[in-house]
């Protein structure tokens, strides 16, 4: 391989990298992703406990972030007004409301509650998934389609502003589940297979529950089903990001993560239940899904779902 | 990615996505991919480690517990406690190292939370414990060897 070429190549990577990123998009499908995330959002914020944390003795605070600026969880007037304003901002941007200001809104005010939730010691990554989706959408026409803005100011159709938005979403999804499976591999490498590691995770798992997990101690019990499981999990993490590349291969990937998220919430009894959901959210095509069972006989011809947008 | 798409001939805005949205895409992929890549964390942005450490079957750990005025050992029910004091494992690893003074703090805070529920709480106990997960009594594991390392009499209820 010549020195020149290495260079060149990862250049033309690049290039077909951003000419993906940046295609034109339908703003339907940039709808429905704004809808998904801001509902998820909104029964996050609705359900939290919020107010709990903030009665938190401060000598257990453990701060993460920019809550390191504070010696002790906000107060609970504090968190009581985020709170209702993201929450408010939240449902607002799901229906699509003035949408360039909630969504940002929304965003920003549930940003220290979430935060909260992470500052116990441990990072809670069920939510960080969905926070790090809707960064794109902020300064993105999210409430062009699908929204009470479309009454006022209805749109044209398909454009470049309604693509990157989405796209890099999907990045985002996909990056998350691909670092989570790097990271296994480097810090614990081959072993995460081919050790114990999975039986005595799902062991401890059980220990700890008030009663026997008894699809925990199913899997523990039999040592070649959790390496199959364990080599599974690391196969699905690593080869997530495929479906950037081949979107039909979104129908064995995202189920794959679903059906990953529901067994760890079935034998650890750990609720991985947001970030299932904003895979759906994210790279099921749900326009396309819609033409599909409500056809119009107007626009494109179905296309695969869940799939890239039609092309 | 396989090749960027055709050109949409029905497409009514064959405008580049502006300049601006370029750079806010770029700098925020690349920062979601140093933290991914590095494993550092800067949050939101995160290094996604999810169960990313190999287990061993002997798992060290800690046990904090209170002790009654019979001196009955009961574990602190962090489960049950409010979502505020549910980082236990992480202060518990850390407690050795913090100063005499927020020890101290820390078992009197554990202490008024189970005193709410009912509790009686004379003595709070830390010891370090190593379970062997892969010991088995019936569909529990074998108890944990124990070695206590702190003790502390947070007093009574204000």
């Amino acid at each position: 391989m010549s020195t020149t070429g290495r260079p060149r190549r990862a250049r033309a990577a690049l290039r077909r990298a951003e000419a993906w990123l940046f295609a034109t998009g339908d703003p339907r499908r940039l709808a429905a992703v704004r809808i998904g995330l801001c509902g998820l959002l909104a029964i996050r914020l609705a359900r939290g406990a919020y107010a709990e944390l903030a009665t938190q003795p401060p000598v257990l605070y453990r701060p993460i972030s920019f809550l390191r600026l504070l010696d002790r969880m906000p107060s609970p007037e504090t968190v009581a007004v985020l709170q209702a304003l993201a929450l408010g901002a939240a449902v607002l941007a799901c229906v699509g409301l003035l949408t360039r200001f909630t969504l940002p809104l929304a965003w920003l005010a549930a940003l220290p509650l979430v935060a909260m939730t992470s500052s116990l010691g441990k990072v809670v990554h069920n939510d960080v998934l969905l926070l790090l989706c809707l960064v794109p959408l902020l300064p993105s026409p999210a409430g062009t389609a699908w929204s009470l803005d479309a009454r006022l100011r209805p749109y044209a159709g398909r454009g470049s502003a309604y693509g990157w938005p989405v796209r890099t979403a999907m990045v985002v999804v996909a990056g998350a589940y691909f670092f989570s499976g790097l990271a296994k591999l480097l810090h614990a490498g081959p072993a995460w297979v081919t050790s114990g590691n999975l039986r005595w995770v799902l062991y401890a798992a059980s220990d700890t529950q008030p009663d026997p997990n008894s699809f925990a101690l199913f899997v523990a019990d039999r040592p070649f089903l959790a390496q199959l499981i364990a080599a599974a999990t690391l196969l699905v993490e690593l080869g997530f990001p495929l479906v950037l590349w081949r979107p039909r291969l979104a129908w064995v990937f995202v189920p794959a993560v679903v059906a990953m998220h529901a067994g760890i919430g079935l034998t650890m009894h750990l609720d991985y239940s947001v970030m299932a959901a904003v895979v759906l959210v994210v790279l099921v095509d749900w326009p396309a899904l819609a033409d599909r069972l409500f056809p119009t006989g107007q626009g494109d011809a179905p296309g695969p779902v869940p799939a890239e947008e039609r092309r | 990615m396989e090749r960027p798409p055709a050109p949409d001939r029905t497409d009514p805005d064959p405008a580049p996505a502006p300049r601006w949205a370029r750079w806010y895409v770029g700098v925020y992929l690349a920062l979601f991919l140093v933290c991914g890549v590095a494993g550092f964390e800067a949050w939101p942005l995160t290094g996604w480690r999810l169960f990313a450490d190999a287990r061993q079957a002997r798992q060290p750990g800690f046990q904090a517990v209170t002790v009654d005025g019979q001196g009955h050992e009961t574990p602190i029910p962090f489960r049950d406690l409010p979502a505020g004091y549910r980082g236990d494992v992480q202060i518990l690893k850390g407690f050795a190292a913090l100063p005499p003074a927020r020890q101290a703090a820390v078992c009197r805070a554990w202490a008024e939370a189970v005193r709410d529920r009912g509790g009686e709480v004379a003595e709070v106990r830390i010891y370090q414990t190593v379970t062997d997960v892969s010991r088995r009594v019936g569909d529990r594991g074998a108890p944990p060897e124990r070695t206590l390392r702190f003790t502390c009499r947070p007093g009574s209820a204000p």
